[in-house]
């Protein structure tokens, strides 16, 4: 049975996904994140709140997430937040 | 050798104190550097209790002019409210272990250091002084950091356990909670039973360095 993924994790997945399409409309990312809906719609709102990611919406009101600064910047530096959590037991 | 330490005690206490002081802030500046990054509420929690660990110990030893100004009264204002920045120290310590068990996913807070979840700790730490300061003792923080670290320990064996090879630090961690409850216990037994006697207190004064050195290095180490 696969391990489940730790709440940064799952973070980094869905910033990563983000990151690699530069905008992403939320039914690819839901599929790309392997989250369940419910899930998923509280990371977002999480992401969205903390700044990670932008929610654009186009003339058509289509929704697409991209990658703020501060988000670019935590996959940047994600192996050291990562190690701190895990040493520090956090 | 012991003859020398109690001589010169008064400026010993300041490079302890210092020594303290600085690895807190160190920890401070660095954790508080990886929060803004990461939003992470457990770096947060542990970047608060070396911040109070830290502005305890400056009250204590540096903020209390006891050496310019002789008003016992004053002193007895600064040693609670360093007794009240240590105790919540431990709380802050404790809560960055369990906050994952405690708050939901997505909850906001508007400052660092006050929420709902926190505010019990405060209050609880109010309370513990309160009653210290009302039987002019220090038993009830000696009780409460003694059952605090004894938990300490038990979560951190746990960590351990769980995600020993993931986190070579957690070791050390262990290490550090277990020489803090001993720490604490030798705090409690010198003031119950040994009247302050100056050698328990030095190996309670060195605990205490080796164990903010430990927390510096690690956080150091790793984010270097």
């Amino acid at each position: 049975m696969p391990k489940k993924r730790e709440r940064l994790e799952v973070i980094k997945d869905i910033l990563r996904a983000i990151r690699e399409t530069r905008s992403i409309k939320p039914t690819r990312l839901l599929y790309a994140s392997n989250l369940s809906p419910q899930m998923f719609k509280e990371y977002i709102n999480e992401l969205i709140s903390k700044k990670f990611i932008n929610i654009d919406i186009d003339n058509k009101e289509k929704k697409t997430f991209s990658l703020t600064k501060k988000g670019q910047d935590f996959l940047q530096e994600y192996k050291i937040i990562e190690d701190f959590v895990d040493n520090f037991g956090l | 050798m012991i003859e020398w330490i109690i001589q010169s005690k008064e400026s010993l206490k300041l490079i302890y104190a210092f020594i303290i002081i600085l690895s807190c802030f160190v920890i401070v500046i660095k954790t508080n550097k990886l929060f803004k990054l990461s939003e992470h509420q457990g770096i947060r929690y542990f970047r608060n209790a070396f911040f109070f660990y830290g502005i305890g110990f400056f009250i204590r030893y540096f903020f209390d002019l006891k050496y310019f100004i002789f008003n016992k009264n004053y002193h007895v204002l600064t040693t609670f409210i360093f007794e009240y920045f240590l105790i919540m120290g431990g709380f802050f310590l404790l809560y960055s272990l369990l906050w994952k068990k405690i708050e939901s996913a997505g909850e906001e807070y508007f400052t660092s250091l006050i929420n709902s979840k926190v505010l019990v700790f405060y209050l609880m730490a109010f309370v513990i002084v309160g009653l210290d300061c009302i039987w002019k003792t220090f038993y009830f923080m000696f009780f409460s950091q003694i059952i605090l670290f004894a938990i300490l320990i038990l979560i951190s064996y746990n960590n351990y356990i769980a995600k020993g090879s993931k986190g070579k630090f957690l070791k050390f961690y262990l290490i550090a909670m277990i020489f803090s409850f001993i720490a604490w216990v030798l705090n409690f037994l010198a003031a119950l039973t040994f009247a302050w006697n100056p050698g328990i207190l030095i190996t309670i004064y060195l605990l205490n360095i080796i164990i903010f050195l430990f927390f510096a290095a690690g956080v150091v180490r790793i984010t270097k």
